[in-house]
């Protein structure tokens, strides 16, 4: 990675300055409502993103975290709602003359250009002097790693190029904003690794807020300050990754993000839920749940734990070698499977259909009424 | 049989039915270009020849001294680019505005604008003539609308094909985040990138436009075709070396606007700049030829034999 950083300025480019005197916009989305006929795409949704922030909406094809993107570039109009760049209504600003960038998850470089004079296409609109907007548009280029390849065309460059490319164009404008639209989605595992974290150094280098969109949970914890979790066109959650993960506030954001298990348990007295044939903790803060009542217990893989038994009422259906870990898919008598992540080492007597014993340790993810999907 | 026999054998085979193949495709090819090129080298014979078998210029000099037949020529040329201009002018953004917005009405313009095909021309003609301005109706500018919506059909599928092929929503998009008004991100994203289409669909229209006879002759205009008629009926060696002339025209200014379009492209590929909006270049210079149209729509001109209003 490299240690030099490209502060952009307006009117001119300072090479290897910090940008740490860079700060960002407030952004807010209030109240938004967008429908497309009987369809809410956003419905009543919120959203503040803090200067410099780079928050990431998280959710379902459909969600309406695309719309939500959109609707801050100006790209859609609201039905009702307001939408707020460094303090100001932009509301009924066109998406031109919001000074954001922006990054779509198609290709999107302009086919008939270089990849220079796309990273300088904003420059141009904005009147600046050829010498300059070249230079500029070089100095983006090198920040992104692609000086080699200005002089190439669209159709030469690789997928992951062409969002370097494009992400570059988008910075080049200086934005107050920057909105990356599932910019990743499109290119190979290695090189959506590779650029996700050129993107986070790239953002915190120029300080810049960031509206990211993602359905790739993993994109989207690794890399965002918060996480926000859509469905149904509002946010369910909005946290640090490891609050989302950890205490999620409803069982569709404990179940979209990660992997849980939904197992039959009942709730005890004195603040336990007995399950698998074993006690844990019922959380505090999901206490109403009265002695007796029957409910569904949200477990992560990694909370449960395999032995095996040749007594064991359950059995092993699968298992998957991750490297360092292996996933074990157990079936239950109760016609239900249970995922366990366990360390490899540990895992070699865990066959497919061998009998094992299943328990789960410390408090459950997320305690709901039987058979509840949604919020 | 050896194994090397055969593949030898096989090898001769092959080679037998490559040539059979290139004589095939050779004769074929050689059978269309006689198709075409006897008529008209048995034309150019026709217009060349003199008395007791010599040949003779003499039929081509006559052409280049009928002032009346130039000056067509150039009016010709002039509807032509002018309805060119006006087609690229209307249709493009409909086509972007269709893609764009209500991609619900693409079939039913794809279906409008195969009405003139459907249509009798006579109506087509009397239709524009009704809904043009007054002033217009002695002016070339007339025929140069009405070659717009005859060439229709054609021209506006060649632009929506174009439109269709980019990925509109998302280059509209990046355009507009990076801060570039409508206009210009048509004018330099989106005509750059329709270049082909566009020059296509000008192809169409100027072809028509010079070759168009019946509704000119109809409304009592003097193009190149009716003139070529007139002379026609007159002096046949004339009129085949003007037959002869046109076809050539017509390819000269085809392959001149082909030419100024890999140009265009040649100048984005070598160097690596930004592509100055290669069409617009020819939409000015078409813009230009309207204008230049327009300003010389007078009825009194001389070499145009028009009278707009006795239109049956």
């Amino acid at each position: 990675m490299r240690s030099e950083v490209v502060t952009i300025e307006r009117g001119g480019t300072t090479r290897g300055a910090p940008a740490k005197d860079r700060t960002g916009v407030r952004v807010e989305l209030v109240e938004c409502v967008q429908r497309y006929g009987d369809v809410a795409a956003l419905d009543r949704f919120s959203l503040a993103i803090e200067p410099g922030e780079l928050v990431a909406l998280l959710g379902p094809s459909g969600c309406g975290k695309t719309t939500a993107l959109r609707v801050l570039a100006g790209l859609e109009q609201i039905d009702a709602g307001t939408v707020r760049i460094g303090g100001s209504d932009v509301t009924a600003v066109p998406p031109n003359r919001r000074e954001i960038g922006m990054v779509f998850q198609a290709y999107s470089l302009f086919p008939n250009m270089s990849a220079l004079d796309n990273v300088a296409f904003g420059l141009r609109l904005r009147k600046l002097d050829a010498v300059a907007r070249r230079r500029r548009a070089g100095d983006l280029l090198e920040l992104v790693g692609l000086s080699a390849q200005s002089g190439r065309f669209p159709h030469e460059l690789s997928g992951g190029q062409q969002q370097r490319v494009a992400l570059a164009r988008a910075l080049a404008v200086e934005p107050r904003v920057l909105l990356l639209d599932e910019p990743l989605s499109a290119l190979d595992a290695k090189v959506r690794a590779q650029l996700r974290d050129e993107i986070r150094r790239v953002q915190l280098e120029m300080g810049i807020t960031t509206l990211f969109v993602t359905h790739d949970q993993e994109e989207a914890l690794s890399m965002a300050d918060r996480v926000g979790v859509m469905a149904s066109g509002r946010l369910q959650q909005l946290g640090s990754p490891d609050e989302v993960y950890e205490r999620p506030v409803n069982a569709f954001v404990a179940e979209f993000v990660g992997s849980v298990s939904r197992v039959p348990a009942t709730v005890g007295a004195g603040g336990w839920v007995e399950v698998l044939g074993g006690r844990v903790p019922l959380p505090a803060s999901q206490s109403a749940f009265a002695p007796g009542t029957s409910v569904d217990v949200l477990i992560r893989p990694e909370s449960l734990s395999v032995a095996p038994d040749p007594l064991g009422f359950a059995h092993v259906v699968r298992r998957s070698f991750l490297g360092p870990v292996m996933h074990v898919v157990v079936a239950m008598p109760g016609r239900f499977e249970l995922l366990a992540t366990l360390p490899s080492s540990s895992a070699a007597e865990i066959v497919v259909g061998s009998a094992v014993r299943v328990e789960a340790s410390g408090a459950p993810l997320f305690v709901t009424a039987p058979r509840e999907t949604g919020a | 049989m050896t194994v090397a026999l055969r593949v030898q054998q096989r090898g001769k085979r092959a080679r037998r039915g490559f040539h059979l193949g290139r004589a095939a495709r050779t004769s074929i090819l050689a059978l269309a270009g006689a198709y075409f090129l006897v008529p008209l080298l048995a034309s150019a014979r026709y217009a060349l020849e003199g008395p007791h078998g010599s040949y003779t210029l003499a039929a081509v000099t006559a052409l280049l001294h009928d002032s009346v037949l130039l000056q067509s020529l150039v009016t010709s040329l002039e509807i032509a680019l002018g309805a060119a201009a006006i087609t690229l002018a209307l249709l493009t953004p409909t086509s972007v505005w269709v893609n764009l917005r209500v991609p619900g009405l693409r079939r039913s313009m794809e279906g409008l604008t195969l009405v003139p095909l459907v249509v009798p021309v006579v109506v087509v003609v009397l239709g524009i003539y009704g809904a043009f301005p007054s002033e217009l109706v002695a002016s070339p500018v007339l025929l140069a609308f009405e070659y717009v919506v005859l060439a229709m059909p054609y021209s506006y599928r060649a632009i929506d094909g174009g439109v269709q092929s980019l990925d509109l929503h998302t280059l509209v998009d990046a355009g507009r985040s990076l801060g570039g008004s409508w206009a210009q991100v048509f004018c330099r994203v989106l005509v750059p990138n329709l270049r082909s289409s566009l020059l296509g669909a000008a192809f169409i229209t100027v072809a028509y436009s010079l070759g168009e006879f019946a509704m000119a002759n109809l409304l009592s205009f003097t193009t190149f075709p009716t003139e070529l008629y007139q002379i026609g009926t007159e002096q046949v060696s004339e009129a085949t070396a003007v037959s002869v002339f046109a076809l050539l025209l017509t390819f000269g200014v085809l392959l001149a606007l082909s030419v100024l379009g890999k140009r265009s492209r040649r100048t984005s590929g070598v160097a690596g700049r930004p592509v100055e909006d290669p069409l617009a270049g020819v939409a000015a210079d078409l813009a230009a030829e309207v204008e230049a149209v327009l300003g010389r729509a007078d009825p009194g001109r001389p070499g145009i034999v028009h009278d707009g209003r006795s239109v049956p």
